[in-house]
């Protein structure tokens, strides 16, 4: 693909109008009947030449515009300080409910409102970011693959306030999320933000499953856990005699497999909006490493530029034109001979 | 004073419509734009195989898969589309709308990934799906675009009827049925989501259990009042599929949608325009082809008609001297 193109490449047929300045002349015939009675001038028959060129280009020109030249929209790759993160967001209908774990009322901001709020800020903020975003509830939903674009990733989490589904099947959920990482992002700044208002027991094959996407793609894991009023916490251990079991503990059991998958892993347990906000500026922090972006420069219309350069060679024609002179006009030097030449004929 | 030679008059408006070309005279126009949330039926039968050619079957789904992205792709740049999903008897939104053109390859990347996996439930209950998935676009002031192909199930009961709850007035956009008219078995999948087979006539429910038994109940054949109230299940082809267009074209009519079938891109995205809600843009529209256009007839005016004029007579003369 080259760098230039046109909008109606047809129209380039009329480049063939161009030849016709080196057929005929814009200046008005003269009754002499050869140049060859004119002494041979350099200077005149460079004047005639560079008339001719004007011609031509004037009309090229013309053509080219009409033909719409374009400079194409270029991707252009960049380096910048981000990385390459996968989003994935808790769409359980839990999420639908505030921190205080009721329905929201009035100003009240449910988790999942907080959450759009909040992420929506983070990758304003991140311009060399890519970011792929998927769900989890019942079952791991891919929303937006991999992207550069940030307004497909604002809208993707714009829907995260949505109604959700019903149970948090995590385990799929992270499965999915690791597979999401594409070729293009480099190994060194992947990162993976689960965000989550609770945990639940992952599959003994999903566990499996995940040791080995973790050995394979090693990522940086964060999980951003919004903590409910009454539930149970990351770090609650189970009183004496209790049975410490991922089926009462599923939040503590979750902390201790994503420690057991030996990667960089950091856990954010926020119980309001503030701490939500507090936690996602610490992964920016924490999330500064040199990635490369793409980034698309709009096309450009290239069709004024082919106009003014017409507009200035049959500019420079004209002035040409309004200098003709002839023989027969008598203004040439004003001389009583020619005025006498007009006279005879 | 002598009158100015044509030819100079020529080069002179040469000049001057160049120059306005130059500057890029533009009047805004307006375009119609849409706004649509599709949201594609992910259930079973969508897995059913009566696209594509012989030799090379295509699921339903998958043929979704490939006609809508093209179709949104030919939607006229301004326009926005989002992203949902449904099964049992509600809708999953997974985005809101975007733009086609800048964002086109996150919404293709994004149906590419649909996957009858998503569905968190087994069941079609594709009326309630629809208004639901109305409700879920209203806030959004898009427009549905609801993808299925028609294949309620459990099938729905003949004696009671539908209502939407919806303003029909305001309510624009399309249901697209998908599917063969030719019924065609539905692919069983097992735990690991690996196909075994097709659903045979007593996997699925013939009949619907929804709600009290129907008047008259007692009569039917292996009626108990209490193991059966429904009598025992009638033998049907619910476990065969179709594209239910009459049904579509029902609810389509009750909903003040419009109603097309799936079929090539192109014809897609102009049933999509002509049922969602037209959003007219301020778009500017380059004018400056039109004086460039009147600088060329001229420039060429001026060096044709010497031409012109010396093909019709012998060459009189030669060529001005400057």
């Amino acid at each position: 693909m080259s760098a230039l193109g046109f909008d109606n490449a047809w129209l380039l047929l009329l480049l063939v109008l161009a030849a016709l300045p080196l057929f005929a002349s814009p200046l008005r015939l003269s009754a002499v009947p050869s140049d060859d009675v004119i002494p041979d001038d350099p200077l005149s028959s460079a004047v005639g030449a560079a008339l001719t060129a004007l011609g031509v280009i004037a009309i090229a020109a013309l053509a080219l515009g009409l033909a719409g030249l374009h400079r194409r929209d270029q991707i252009i790759e960049r380096r910048g300080v981000g990385a390459n993160v996968v989003l994935l967001i808790d769409r359980s209908s839990s999420m639908d409910s505030t921190f205080a774990n009721r329905s929201p009322e009035g100003k009240e901001e449910s988790k999942s409102v907080a959450a759009r709020r909040l992420l929506t800020d983070f990758s304003a903020r991140r311009a060399a970011d890519r970011v792929a975003v998927a769900a989890f509830s019942t079952a791991p939903m891919p929303i937006v693959p991999m992207t550069d674009h940030h307004d497909a990733v604002r809208a993707a989490i714009a829907a995260i306030d949505r109604p959700g589904l019903a149970h948090t099947d995590v385990g799929r959920g992270l499965a999915l999320a690791f597979s999401m990482f594409d070729d293009a992002s480099s190994e060194t700044s992947r990162a993976l933000v689960l965000v989550s208002d609770g945990a639940a027991v992952i599959d003994r094959r999903v566990q499996d499953a995940l040791r080995d996407a973790a050995r394979r793609d090693p990522v940086r894991l964060y999980w951003l856990f919004l903590r409910t009023q009454g539930s149970k916490g990351i770090y609650d251990k189970p009183a004496p005699g209790e049975a410490d079991i991922p089926q009462v503990y599923p939040e503590r059991h979750l902390d201790i497999f994503l420690k057991s998958l030996d990667l960089p892993y950091r856990a954010f347990e926020a119980r309001s909006a503030q701490e939500v906000s507090a936690a996602i500026r610490e992964i920016d922090q924490l999330e500064q490493r040199p990635t490369t972006f793409k980034e698309t420069i709009p096309r450009q219309d290239l069709d004024w530029l082919c106009y003014l350069v017409a507009a200035i060679a049959s500019g420079l024609l004209l002035a040409g034109k309004l200098m003709e002179r002839r023989l027969d006009d008598g203004a040439l030097d004003g001389s009583a001979a020619s005025r006498r030449l007009a006279g005879a004929s | 004073m002598k009158r100015p030679d044509w030819r100079t008059l020529a080069v002179g408006g040469a000049v001057l419509l160049s120059a306005v070309a130059a500057m890029q005279p533009e009047i805004t126009a307006e375009r119609a734009t849409y706004e649509i949330i599709s949201f594609v039926d992910i259930t079973g039968s969508m897995n059913a195989r009566d696209y594509g050619s012989k030799g090379a079957p295509q699921s339903r789904i998958d043929a979704v898969k490939e006609r809508l992205p093209a179709a949104i792709g030919r939607l006229p740049c301004g326009s926005r589309a989002g992203l949902g999903v449904f099964s049992e008897r509600r809708v999953f939104l997974l985005f809101e709308p975007m733009d086609v053109c800048r964002d086109f390859a996150a919404i293709e990347g994004a149906i590419r990934g649909l996957d009858w996996r998503m569905a968190w439930e087994g069941d079609s209950r594709i009326a309630s799906g629809l208004q639901n998935a109305i409700e879920m676009a209203a806030p959004v002031g898009a427009d549905v675009v609801f993808v299925t192909d028609g294949h309620e199930a459990p099938p729905i009961r003949a004696d009671m009827d539908q209502r939407f709850e919806i303003d029909k007035e305001r309510t624009k956009g399309l249901l697209v049925g998908v599917g063969g008219t030719h019924p065609v078995p539905i692919p069983k999948y097992d735990d690991f989501g690996r196909e075994s087979g097709f659903f045979s006539m007593s996997d699925v429910p013939q009949a619907s259990r929804i709600g009290p038994p129907p008047e008259g109940a007692e009569t039917l054949p292996g009626y108990n009042a209490r193991n059966a109230p429904f009598g025992e299940m009638p033998e049907g082809d619910e476990h065969l599929t179709s594209v239910k267009e009459d049904y579509l074209r029902r609810l389509a009519g009750e909903t003040g949608l419009g109603y097309a079938r799936l079929g090539e891109p192109k014809a897609l995205a102009e049933a999509i325009a002509a049922g969602a809600k037209p959003r007219p843009i301020e778009v500017p529209v380059d004018l400056s082809s039109i004086p460039a256009a009147a600088a060329l007839l001229a420039l060429a005016a001026l060096y044709g008609a010497p031409l012109v004029a010396g093909l019709r007579r012998p060459r009189p003369a030669a060529q001005g001297v400057a």
